[in-house]
């Protein structure tokens, strides 16, 4: 005779909860909005911009080239910000609270949330290096295509923890989601990524160069070209906002306990 | 009895009366909301210093005239799209909360309901536009031809976006609403990437070029571009002016059977 | 208008969406002054009808008349005798209480000065002075009910319509609500009111009107009703079970055999002179030295009454 005890294992609960994440979003269509979302952004600048960069520089920039690292933050940054959306849903509809009265160890909901937006992100990185294959980018080699993206991953799963932990602290799907959609427009558009920096006009150039989207923009380019650009600021950023996430993570959600 | 107003419901002066009551409350929901506020002032300005810093340089160089002159249309317009959207989503909220109803049944000017929200929209776009100009003449925006082409350029905006307001509220009566805000949204974003306020026709590929110059925003922003600096007014007045009437025409039946439905 | 013409008037009035049909021919009256309660599940039919009456819809057929107003020819008039409020009490929550009361009576046609006025007079009657300057959105329950109503009686309405008003209150503002209710009726108001409460209805309304399916399934006062379905019983329960018997041969005394119903542990005979006989038979069965747990009277409630008329009707007529 058998018995049902609960008592299932972590990695299960983790399974059945990333599953539970992921195949709505097949169906809604919503992994479809991570595929599109590159192609967008892709249409977007490099249509309109490449012969005014072209016509600026004298042609001495390859704007498929330079921008496509751009693209690909922009995607990955577009994963996170649906995951501090669906971050806030589950918080603001309790369900966290729920998890947190069943034998659900605190981190599982977290790492199932983390580990499907990890999926979307995949699949929005793919759509954007198909995007910057057809404008003319190509990698170095592919050692080159690797690192970059390991790089770009490793970016875009940080910037998730950091969207998730926004989320569920403040509850609101809709005020999160329009709060984040600002800096990424904003540090998008001032970043290297962008333009070239002596673009820009002289006073705004030291907040240009050292903001975190132009130092990542900078590493993947380097990664992708092959020229092994400057790792040491992007690390330097994604330790700094793990050294602030991280702890925050863990207390939310062991609050709700 | 000097302390009521005794006219009949469906009488002139009733309309302008309760319009205007029923305006000034949408006024001041939307001043006293944050969101609306930072919507309809600090982004657009904010784009704008965005799109100048960024931009501004090399679309002067391939436009050979400020690049300003196209970027302070655009975002005058995108604003006016992106606050229809907005107020489509309060009608939205009021209508669930029952507020519309509650009105309705007041012996009010049948019209006033909804030609207070497009009188509220229109004074809504008006004071987005004179934000972002005279942010814009900070950075060296100047009229050109005259205060009657300033006082166009103010009107320009009024007109389009009530029209694609209409369009946004039908749409959103007629479908499932979260789909159509976000398809909405998404042509919008597209319409801001490919419009001759950003960079000039010119730079886009030629196989986009026909498209371009017909789509409804461009004919907007380069009606305020003649207006503010030169050129044919004409043309893209025109066609401006048959975007919007056609627009109307085709959203004002279904935005009047929406709303009644809706109440 | 004369005393005799109804405040509100009904007559097989029918209205479908689509090919779903919401009512099918409604009829009912109700008298300048009364009290009028709608009773119906959800899906009946309520609030189509004072949709209808309220001129938000129009009917597809029959007449509607309020306060001597057709809702189809004359809605306008409708409009300026009524006052509506719904069970959200739709006002706009960023304005304040005094703001929203202004915007009311201007939008009924007072001057500003007299707007303000108008309005400073309801808040004192409302005892919503302290919140006037906040926004409705913060109000709790309560006063959020109260504020809506003083919207709707800036100007006096002839006839009022009151949709579910006391849900989700607690049960010092419903009090309040049932107190203002009174007080329209004092004034003459006609109210119509929609509740789900029964026991709302059966202590303010003077008549009922129970809607099913949308149409009218019963009409009458509140005892015409529980008469309908059931009478008063007399319930008697003696202290040991094996007294039944003894019991139900006295009882036998006060009615037919066919009626004395016997249980396992009491019995149980219609009481049609309501107390008159509890008193009787409570001596006759201290008389007979039976030891009584309990003796009471069992008055039908209202649920009972509308369980039994709204119950599901079978689909099928089987011939027999």
């Amino acid at each position: 005779m058998t018995t049902t005890t609960a008592a299932p294992s972590p990695l299960y609960q983790w399974w059945v909860l990333s599953a539970r994440t992921l195949i709505p979003a097949v169906r809604g269509g919503e992994l479809v909005t991570a595929l599109v979302a590159p192609l967008v952004f892709t249409v977007g600048f490099y249509v309109p911009l490449q012969r005014v960069i072209a016509l600026f520089t004298g042609g001495a920039v390859d704007y498929g080239q330079f921008l496509m690292p751009l693209i690909a933050l922009q995607a990955v940054a577009f994963t996170a910000i649906s995951a501090a959306f669906l971050a806030a849903t589950d918080a603001v509809h309790g369900i966290d609270r729920r998890f947190a009265t069943m034998p659900i160890a605190a981190a599982v909901p977290l790492a199932a949330r983390l580990s499907a937006s990890t999926v979307k992100c995949a699949l929005s990185l793919a759509a954007a290096i198909g995007c910057g294959y057809v404008i003319g980018f190509r990698f170095a080699g592919a050692t080159a295509a690797v690192g970059f993206c390991v790089l770009a991953l490793t970016i875009g799963t940080v910037l998730t923890l950091g969207a998730d932990v926004l989320g569920t602290v403040f509850r609101s799907p809709e005020a999160t989601t329009q709060a984040l959609m600002l800096p990424q427009l904003v540090l998008g558009m001032l970043s290297c990524g962008f333009v070239p920096i002596d673009q820009f006009p002289a006073w705004i150039q030291p907040f240009v160069r050292n903001q975190p989207v132009s130092q990542f923009a900078s590493s993947l380019r380097g990664l992708a070209d092959g020229t092994g650009a400057a790792l040491t600021p992007t690390l330097l950023w994604l330790g700094g906002i793990l050294l602030v996430v991280v702890p925050l993570a863990t207390r939310t959600n062991r609050r709700q306990r | 009895m000097s302390t009521t107003v005794t006219t009949p419901e469906n009488s002139v002066p009733a309309l302008v009366r309760h319009t205007g009551l029923q305006a000034g409350r949408l006024l001041t929901r939307w001043r006293r909301d944050p969101m609306t506020v930072l919507q309809s002032l600090a982004y657009p300005v904010l784009l704008l210093l965005m799109l100048e810093a960024v931009l501004g340089r090399q679309v002067s160089a391939f436009a050979g005239q400020d690049a300003l002159y196209g970027t302070v249309p655009m975002v005058v317009v995108m604003s006016a799209l992106l606050g229809s959207l907005a107020g489509a989503v309060t009608l939205g909220r009021e209508c669930e909360a029952g507020l519309p109803a509650r009105l309705w049944v007041l012996p009010v000017h049948r019209a006033s309901a909804l030609a207070s929200r497009f009188v509220a929209e229109a004074v809504r776009i008006t004071v987005t536009t004179v934000v972002v100009v005279a942010a814009g003449v900070v950075l060296g925006f100047r009229f050109h031809r005259g205060p009657l082409a300033a006082i166009g350029f103010l009107a320009v905006p009024v007109l389009f976006g009530l029209a694609f307001a209409a369009l946004v509220t039908a749409a959103a009566f007629m479908a499932a609403k979260t789909v159509v805000i976000e398809a909405i949204s998404l042509l919008c974003t597209l319409m801001l990437f490919f419009n001759p306020g950003f960079v000039p026709i010119g730079a886009y590929p030629d196989v986009l070029a026909p498209v371009i110059r017909n789509q409804p925003m461009t004919s907007a922003v380069e009606t305020m571009q003649a207006l503010a600096l030169g050129g044919a007014v004409q043309g893209p007045l025109v066609r401006t002016v048959a975007w919007s009437v056609a627009l109307v025409a085709v959203c004002a039946v279904p935005v009047i059977r929406g709303y009644r439905r809706a109440l | 208008m004369s005393p005799s013409t109804p405040a509100v008037l009904v007559e097989a009035v029918t209205k479908s969406f689509g090919p779903v049909p919401a009512l099918c021919g409604v009829s009912f009256a109700a008298e300048p002054g009364e009290v009028l309660g709608v009773l119906g599940p959800n899906g009946a039919g309520k609030t189509t009808t004072v949709n209808i009456l309220s001129t938000l819809l129009r009917p597809d057929s029959g007449r509607a008349v309020v306060a001597g107003h057709d809702v189809v020819t004359d809605p306008a008039g409708v409009r300026r005798a009524v006052m509506l409020t719904g069970q959200y009490a739709a006002l706009d929550d960023m304005l304040t209480g005094f703001e929203n009361l202004v915007l009311f009576a201007r939008l009924l046609g007072l001057r500003r000065r007299a707007a303000r006025a108008r309005a400073r007079e309801l808040l004192a009657e409302f005892d919503l002075e302290d919140a006037a300057d906040r926004r409705v959105g913060k109000y709790s329950g309560g006063m959020r009910r109260r504020i809506d109503i003083a919207c709707g009686l800036v100007v006096p309405p002839r006839v009022v319509f009151l949709d579910e008003p006391t849900t989700g209150l607690d049960p010092r503002s419903r009090q309040r609500v049932w107190d203002l209710i009174a007080g329209f009726k004092a004034q003459g108001v006609t109210t119509l009111l929609t509740t789900q409460y029964l026991e709302e209805a059966d202590l303010l309304a003077d008549r009922i009107v129970v809607i099913d399916r949308g149409t009218v399934v019963a009409e009458g006062t509140p005892a015409q009703l529980k008469q309908r379905v059931g009478a008063t019983f007399c319930e008697v329960v003696p202290v040991r079970a094996a007294d039944v018997p003894a019991v139900a041969h006295v009882l036998r005394r006060f009615a037919p055999a066919a009626v004395v119903e016997v249980a396992a542990d009491r019995v149980t005979i219609p009481a049609p002179h309501g107390a008159g006989t509890l008193a009787q038979v409570a001596t006759a069965v201290a008389a007979h030295g039976v030891a009584v747990s309990d003796i009471a009277l069992r008055r039908p409630s209202l649920d009972e009454v509308f369980l039994a008329l709204t119950a599901a009707r079978p689909r099928f007529e089987v011939v027999a």
